[in-house]
């Protein structure tokens, strides 16, 4: 693979991700909401750890691409050059709002027991691990679309 | 005040009839990184500048300047 075209694939694979970014997060919300939605009724025990079982490896899975370089199957410098300067602040920013909703999330969860409602401990890290996830991905696709954007 | 880094990356870049990629390739980063801090929308690190301003030809200050 010569220089252009790492150039080129690494071009083509950061306007994909940009793309996806925010697919990604409304993927990932709309299993939430399944998942609260039914966590009502009771469902079989089998089910309910299926459903904690995908919502935990696509969790691992999307942390994983927000902390790394991703595109894990490119080859290195497509993978270095697609994690440059920019992109790597771009994630910072993002990962900062992550972390700012989480706690948000972890004060409105931690408010709500305080008017006796009850949250069990594994709803309560599900709500905030998927608030933080989901902002992190939409921030960061939001910013990522932004540079792309000529002007 | 507020300062802002203000830059004459994109005039250099055309009057030595470079495209955003073509400059991209020469400092080893993405066109998108260029197409930010030639808009301003991203402040570059010292390490990008003086990348940047090696391929333009240009020393940082010529390059880049504070705008108050």
């Amino acid at each position: 693979m010569n220089h252009r075209s790492t150039a080129e694939r690494a071009e083509y694979l950061s306007k994909r991700r940009a793309r996806m970014l925010p697919v990604l997060a409304i993927v990932f919300l709309s299993q939430q909401a399944t998942f609260f939605s039914t966590v009502a009724s009771p469902a079989p025990h089998s089910a309910y750890a299926v459903k904690i079982s995908a919502w935990l490896v696509l969790s691992i899975v999307l942390l994983a691409a927000l902390s790394t370089k991703g595109f894990w199957l490119q080859p290195k410098e497509v993978r270095d050059l697609i994690d440059d300067e920019n992109t790597r602040a771009n994630r910072n920013e993002a990962m900062r709002w992550g972390f700012l909703f989480s706690m948000g999330a972890a004060i409105a969860v931690y408010a709500l027991t305080m008017f006796d409602m009850t949250v069990t401990a594994r709803d309560a890290v599900h709500i905030v691990m998927t608030i933080g996830l989901a902002t992190a991905l939409i921030r960061w696709g939001v910013l990522e679309r932004r540079a792309h954007r000529d002007g | 005040m507020a300062e802002r880094l203000a830059n004459r990356l994109k005039d250099r870049r055309t009057e030595l009839g470079l495209t955003q990629a073509e400059l991209a390739e020469r400092v080893g980063v993405t066109r998108k990184t260029v197409n930010t801090v030639e808009n301003g929308v991203f402040t570059p690190s010292a390490t990008l500048a003086i990348k940047l301003s090696q391929a333009l030809e240009l020393s940082v200050e010529q390059l880049f300047w504070i705008e108050r």
